[in-house]
């Protein structure tokens, strides 16, 4: 799964996820691409498990781009405990979606078998998405 | 390919005013270039809109009707929209003067199937998807056609290998690849079940993040 390799901060404050996203919102590398649609933050996991889905959709052939990274650490308390005592651990690592950015790209298939596969990446995603082609936009 | 586009000039500038004329179903623009001063314009945004998705916005040349006045000819520079709403936010309009060369943009259009792709299962990557030329406007290419049909697993097209039309310069590093046939991501059963694995192993793990922290501290 994806995480950086090092960090300077181990914590990070939660900040906030407003406004678009004016960068990375172009379809790239490839020629589909899986647009959020809603501001979000994005685990590892599900980004590995959507990534899973569509190479596994594709079988052989096609090129993937994941074009976002979890480079936010995400603090939780153990179960059970009382608040204070400082803050949680680090359980996991998300990126920071906003609304209009691309996050997986593909190349090198139908764009039937595109459309399915981004489709099924998005049941592993928890924002609205939408499959886009690079040469509608403008 | 040319067509006409009716815009008007505007005298306010800045963020305030071009959300006033967006919200007036207008888009606000600005055409630039030659011996002419700058000119702030605008568009009816509908109108716009349904002309850029019907052109190769990066190189066809544009009538331009400045408030009903002669056509000015000019280039689409920059189009700014909405990061995922069908609106356009910006237009820059470059003024082109006729004999004097311009660069472009022109899209690379793959013509056929490779051989890699088609007998051996290859992918075909295009890494390059438009080619920055220099020309007089009267010989901007409407696409760079590319005959991939003999590309086999391995072959790259580089953009020295381009055969330009008369008159078209090439402004690529000639070493760039454009496109290149891979060989086939062939996804293994047990590839698969260690992706598998490696995610069921991965739940509740905690990051490593603590000795990197030391590291760097």
């Amino acid at each position: 799964m994806l995480s950086p390799k090092r960090v300077k901060r181990r914590k990070t404050h939660k900040g906030k996820m407003r406004g678009k996203a004016y960068r990375g919102s172009k379809v790239s590398f490839g020629e589909y691409g899986l647009q959020a649609l809603e501001a979000s933050w994005i685990t590892n996991r599900q980004i590995e498990s959507a990534r899973v889905a569509i190479t596994r959709h594709v079988k052989r052939g096609g090129k993937v781009w994941i074009r976002i990274f979890p480079d936010k650490p995400v603090t939780k308390k153990p179960a059970e405990t009382r608040m204070g005592k400082g803050k949680g651990n680090p359980e996991e690592w998300v990126a920071v979606v906003k609304p209009g950015r691309i996050m997986f790209e593909l190349e090198g298939v139908p764009a039937e078998t595109a459309r399915r596969a981004m489709r099924l990446a998005s049941f592993k995603l928890p924002v609205k998405t939408r499959f886009v082609v690079r040469e509608s936009q403008l | 390919m040319e067509t006409t586009l009716n815009v008007q000039t505007r005298a306010e500038s800045g963020k305030g005013a071009a959300r006033r004329i967006r919200r007036a179903g207008r888009v606000p623009g600005v055409l630039y270039g030659g011996e002419a001063a700058p000119v702030l314009v605008s568009a009816e945004a509908m109108e716009a809109w349904r002309l850029f998705n019907a052109i190769s916005v990066e190189n066809t040349i544009l009538h331009l009707v400045v408030d009903g006045g002669e056509p000015e000819r000019a280039l689409i520079r920059e189009i700014q929209t909405h990061p995922f709403l069908p609106k356009l936010l910006h237009v820059d309009f470059l003024r082109i003067q006729r004999g004097k060369p311009i660069e472009v943009q022109v899209p690379i259009s793959l013509q056929g199937v490779p051989d890699g792709v088609r007998t051996e299962g290859g992918v075909l990557d295009l890494v390059v998807h438009d080619l920055a030329v220099k020309c007089v406007p009267s010989k901007i290419p409407e696409v760079i056609a590319l005959d991939v049909t003999a590309m086999k697993i391995g072959d790259v097209l580089r953009a020295g290998d381009l055969e330009m039309p008369e008159g078209v310069e090439n402004l690529v590093d000639p070493a760039r690849t454009i496109c290149s046939v891979a060989p086939p991501r062939v996804m293994a059963e047990d590839e698969d079940e260690a992706e598998e694995g490696e995610f069921d192993v991965g739940l509740g793990a905690a990051p490593d993040v603590g000795e990197s922290d030391e590291d760097a501290g």
